[in-house]
């Protein structure tokens, strides 16, 4: 080759090679963790996954403020699933084979379920946060929970029910889906092994909006207490029609009736409603009171299921902690790896839930509280640890 | 064994909270009657309904009695609308009753969607409370919201029946239900009748909005769920008969809600479609004592059973 | 490029559906919509033959065929006694009925579904195999059909559909064509479930529901009813068509509703300004209109 010509050749390649590791350094400093989060941003449950995946942005925004992980910047992929487990599944399916995501948060039982399959064969870690199933427990190596699945409040609620408010009989009402009947089962059995009788044990058509043969039936039963098992769609129908039959026991339910809806629908009827919620309220935990204001200044309002926004606030900073776990590891950010980190810190200190303690058998043990309504509030009744 | 008390507040609170399904089940059996259409399109009305006036009532403040009037009309009016442009061009075009069936529920489905696209998917009732007040009569619990409802399905029925029975376009309807094109021939004017009953289904449609929407909240997929209680109460009533499937209506009320008693109430759900095969399967023409008589009686069917549509 | 793989397994699937949804009402003129309950006998079938006796894959997906072209007789049979209207709500009244009765049984899972089908394809390459499983299959039951309405049978057929009356005056035996069809069609949807339920290995009571029906219809609907093609051009078309909504990245909230409103205008459309479907079919002309 001729000299001129070598060195042009030089040139060029060094221009090349420096536009390539130019590439290279942006690439690097552009590089993000990524996770997916596969929420009903449509659908008649979007008003809640809504306010769920507006909690998890601000996490985002916050950990990504504070410098994000190692200087690394969390990247959140939103896809709607309208908890429906079709579209969750196409959902998903995008998350995990188009952004390549190696772990995803996701809720709703029926959506949980259906992507279980995509999670183990992928190797992707799937969160599930705020679905409460007892199932979840079993759908495989790459599925955990972050919120305690449906034994834990339901138990915690029977069995307080018996012991502590002294109620001897109880009757139980629910609505015919997988969550009715699972959670009044074990409602069931956890009280009558406490000692106590259930003395009423009535499903009601999801699609009912008349329940009187029912209530009718729990009325004859005459107990000391009713739990209700159902969605915040037909809960407060429930309440309303039980005491216009004239029941007027105590209602208690779990936290799907822990929402200001129901108390607005209910008016005087609410009064002694005992709910459960598994995230610390404002006197529990100190971070929970400027969340709840932060929402009143930019929504107006607070948030369309209090506890579950907490869970999902948490859910980025879990991630987070994963992915600082791989980094210090020095691991590829593989579904694999930040299951290992899962199973390995086991034990996480979150910002709005407290503590979570990762079973081997996929499950979370959480303090379970207990509230009640009093003069139109919701207010403290109880804490079961 | 069955305690006199329970018993009748089961049938009375059965009674009423059947009254909105009646309504919906009568103005489905009305066009069946005279327009010969099964119209699946009435839940995509039914939808339309309420959310106008849930939007004139809870968006613009307007009080709910001229909410229940702003929704009266544009019920009407997408009925009218829907018949005019719709049916009449399928009509035309001599169509299958397929081709009627796919566009009366696409109906429904766009309207539902595109009321999803406006209000949301948020379950919403008329009014923010759902309680209203409570009067013991004789030990059975009579709530406002009943006699309201028992009264508003007596008065509309009592007026339809006045109507049809009393009045010359009543009469007309019925010998178009007959025979459309006999009466064109002797000058009864067919596109009045047919507009007329949609008139009457749009005011049966609304009122049963109202109703329903006072006690329940609803999303936009909501009617089209309560559509097979009407479709069965048509059938069990019989074609042309739509004070049979008004008490059609009110019997199958009663006795899913008396069923409590005989079988566990997860099977509940499944009375409706028990109902709907023995239907179609020995009533097709509707129940009547004469139909009963003739299946008792030793199984010689020799009926013609080739019908193209109806 | 798994996204699209992933998508040619459902293409597969659909054009089996809605081809064999075809046969029945196009074909047969049986106007029965509950072809997904068939395709859920299938799946049900299948998936539990699968967990259950960990049956070999493609004896459990002809099981599901089996039990979808036997129980077929359960809606065919009444039907021959009513027709037109009749026969289209005792459709929905069954497949809604079969459904309720799916979701309070909890041995198929209740109404939280099936879950935990075993996974009988491992590997990097599972979402090609199935693609390649299924549309294989959907390209087997259209040339099934294909065969079946060119044959000997297709004469007899056509002539049937055309003018039952005289058809029977004639002599033919108009039941057993319509049982068979009906049969045919259904086992061809039951296969459908079975490749269903191995590929998502869940299935739940609210993927079959009137929903699908629509969905259906309106594939042979759009496509030409009565045509061999039109469904699988009909079947394409509605699987790609929300798939391209979905990339437009609208605000969510407004999304699943607009593809909704969007779909059904498309089907008022065809309805009355294409009534032939895309693919239109000459041999209706003498009933007028689609």
């Amino acid at each position: 080759m001729k000299p001129s010509n070598r060195r042009r050749m030089l040139a060029l390649s060094a221009l090349i090679m420096s536009a390539v590791f130019a590439n290279v350094a942006t690439a690097q400093s552009k590089e993000t963790l990524k996770f997916g989060l596969a929420m009903p941003l449509s659908g008649s449950q979007a008003l809640y996954g809504a306010d769920q995946v507006k909690a998890a942005q601000w996490a985002v925004a916050d950990i990504n403020a504070k410098g994000g992980v190692n200087g690394k910047q969390l990247e959140m992929i939103v896809v709607d699933t309208q908890a429906d487990p079709q579209l969750g599944i196409n959902a998903v399916k995008r998350l995990t084979s188009v952004d390549n995501v190696p772990v995803l948060i996701t809720a709703w039982s029926s959506v949980v379920k259906a992507v279980a399959p995509i999670a183990n064969r992928d190797k992707v870690l799937e969160l599930s946060v705020g679905a409460n199933s007892p199932d979840i427990a079993k759908l495989g190596d790459y599925v955990y929970t972050t919120f305690p699945l449906a034994e834990v409040d339901v138990s915690a609620l029977s069995k307080h029910t018996y012991t502590t408010l002294g109620k001897k009989t109880a009757a139980v009402l629910y609505i015919n889906n997988d969550s009715g009947v699972e959670g009044a089962a074990i409602y069931k059995g956890v009280f009558e092994k406490a000692g106590g009788k259930v003395v009423a044990y009535e499903a009601y058509d999801s699609k009912a909006t008349e329940f009187t043969g029912a209530l009718l039936k729990v009325k004859a039963s005459n107990p000391d207490i009713i739990h209700i098992q159902g969605l915040v769609a037909d809960l407060p129908q429930v309440i309303a029609q039980m005491r216009q039959l004239g029941l007027q026991q105590r209602v208690s339910t779990y936290s799907a009736g822990y929402n200001p809806k129901v108390i607005e629908q209910l008016g005087a009827a609410a009064e002694g409603l005992i709910v459960t919620s598994l995230a610390p309220g404002v006197s529990d935990n100190p971070n929970v009171e400027p969340f709840i204001n932060r929402w009143k200044e930019s929504e107006k309002r607070v948030p369309n299921g209090l506890p579950y926004t907490q869970y999902l606030y948490d859910g980025p900073y879990l991630v987070a902690e994963l992915y600082k776990w791989i980094e210090k590891n020095k691991l590829p950010a593989t579904g694999e790896n930040l299951r290992k980190a899962l199973i390995t810190v086991k034990n996480f200190e979150l910002p709005l839930t407290g503590g979570l303690s990762v079973g081997e058998d996929h499950r979370v043990n959480k303090p379970v509280y207990l509230l009640t309504v009093d003069k139109g509030q919701f207010v403290p009744l109880a804490t079961i640890k | 064994m069955i305690d006199l008390s329970i018993l009748l507040q089961i049938v009375w609170t059965g009674l009423a909270a059947s009254s909105y399904a009646i309504l919906f089940a009568v103005a489905f059996a009305l066009v069946v009657k005279v327009v010969k259409v099964w119209n699946f399109a009435q839940a995509g009305v039914m939808a339309l309904s309420f959310y106008v006036m849930y939007a004139a009532h809870n968006k613009f403040a307007i009080p709910l009695l001229a909410s229940v009037g702003i929704g009266l009309a544009a019920t009407i009016s997408a009925n009218i609308f829907m018949d005019r442009y719709g049916l009449q061009t399928l009509r035309n075009r001599n169509s299958p009753s397929l081709t009627f069936f796919i566009f009366t529920l696409v109906v429904s489905e766009f309207l539902a969607y595109l009321l999803a696209m406006i209000f949301g998917t948020e379950p919403v009732a008329l009014k923010p409370s759902i309680m209203s007040g409570v009067n013991i009569v004789y030990g059975v619990v009579i709530s406002n919201w009943d006699i309201e409802a028992v009264c508003v399905t007596i008065g509309l029925l009592l007026v339809l029946y006045l109507f049809m029975y009393k009045t010359r376009d009543g009469q007309f309807m019925a010998a178009v239900a007959d025979n459309p094109e006999l009466s064109r021939f002797y000058g009864i004017n067919v596109t009045r009748a047919y507009v007329i009953t949609f008139v009457i289904a749009g005011v049966l449609v609304t009122a049963g909005m109202y109703l329903f929407g006072t006690k329940a909240s609803i999303i936009p997929n909501t009617p089209l769920q309560m559509m097979l209680f009407a479709v069965i109460a048509t059938l069990l009533g019989g074609m042309g008969r739509i004070f049979a499937a008004a008490l059609a209506a009110i019997t199958l009320s009663l006795i899913q809600g008396l069923s409590i008693f005989v079988i566990p109430s997860e099977w509940q759900g499944l009375i409706l479609y028990v109902f709907l095969f023995i239907t179609i399967l020995f009533f097709p023409q509707g129940v009547s004592l004469q139909k009963f008589k003739q299946l008792m009686a030793p199984l010689t069917i020799n009926k013609p059973l080739h019908k193209k549509g109806i | 490029m798994e996204y699209f793989i992933s998508l040619a397994v459902l293409l597969g699937i659909y054009i089996t559906l809605s081809s064999s949804f075809n046969l029945i009402i196009g074909y047969g003129g049986l106007v029965s919509i509950a072809h997904p309950i068939f395709f859920a006998l299938g799946a049900y079938t299948t998936g539990l033959m699968a967990i259950h006796f960990q049956t070999n894959p493609a004896l459990a997906v002809l099981a599901g065929g089996g039990v979808a072209f036997v129980s077929s007789a359960m809606l065919s049979l009444p039907s021959l006694r009513i027709s037109g209207d009749y026969l289209l709500i005792t459709s929905i009244g069954f497949q809604l009925g079969l459904l309720e009765v799916i979701k309070h049984v909890s041995f198929t899972g209740g109404a939280s579904g099936l879950g935990n089908i075993p996974n009988v394809v491992e590997g990097s390459s599972r979402s090609a195999v199935f693609a390649i499983i299924s549309c294989l299959i959907a390209a087997v039951v259209v040339w099934m059909i294909r065969w079946l309405l060119r044959g000997p049978y297709g004469r007899v057929i056509a002539a049937m559909r055309d003018d039952e009356l005289a058809f029977s005056a004639l002599g033919r035996n108009a039941m057993m064509i319509k049982l068979t069809l009906f049969a045919i069609g259904s086992g061809f949807a039951g296969i459908a479930g079975g490749i269903y339920a191995y590929y998502f290995q869940y299935i739940s009571p609210d993927q079959f529901e009137i929903l699908q029906s629509a969905m259906l219809l309106t594939m042979v609907v759009v496509g030409g009813m009565g045509s061999q093609w039109g469904p699988v051009v009909g079947a394409v078309l509605l699987l790609l068509l929300p798939q391209a909504i979905g990339f437009l990245n609208l605000p969510s909230s407004v999304m699943a509703p607009l593809q909704g409103v969007i779909f059904t205008t498309l089907v008022l459309a065809f309805l009355f300004w294409r009534p032939q479907g895309l693919i239109g079919s000459n041999q209706r002309q003498s009933e007028g209109g689609a």
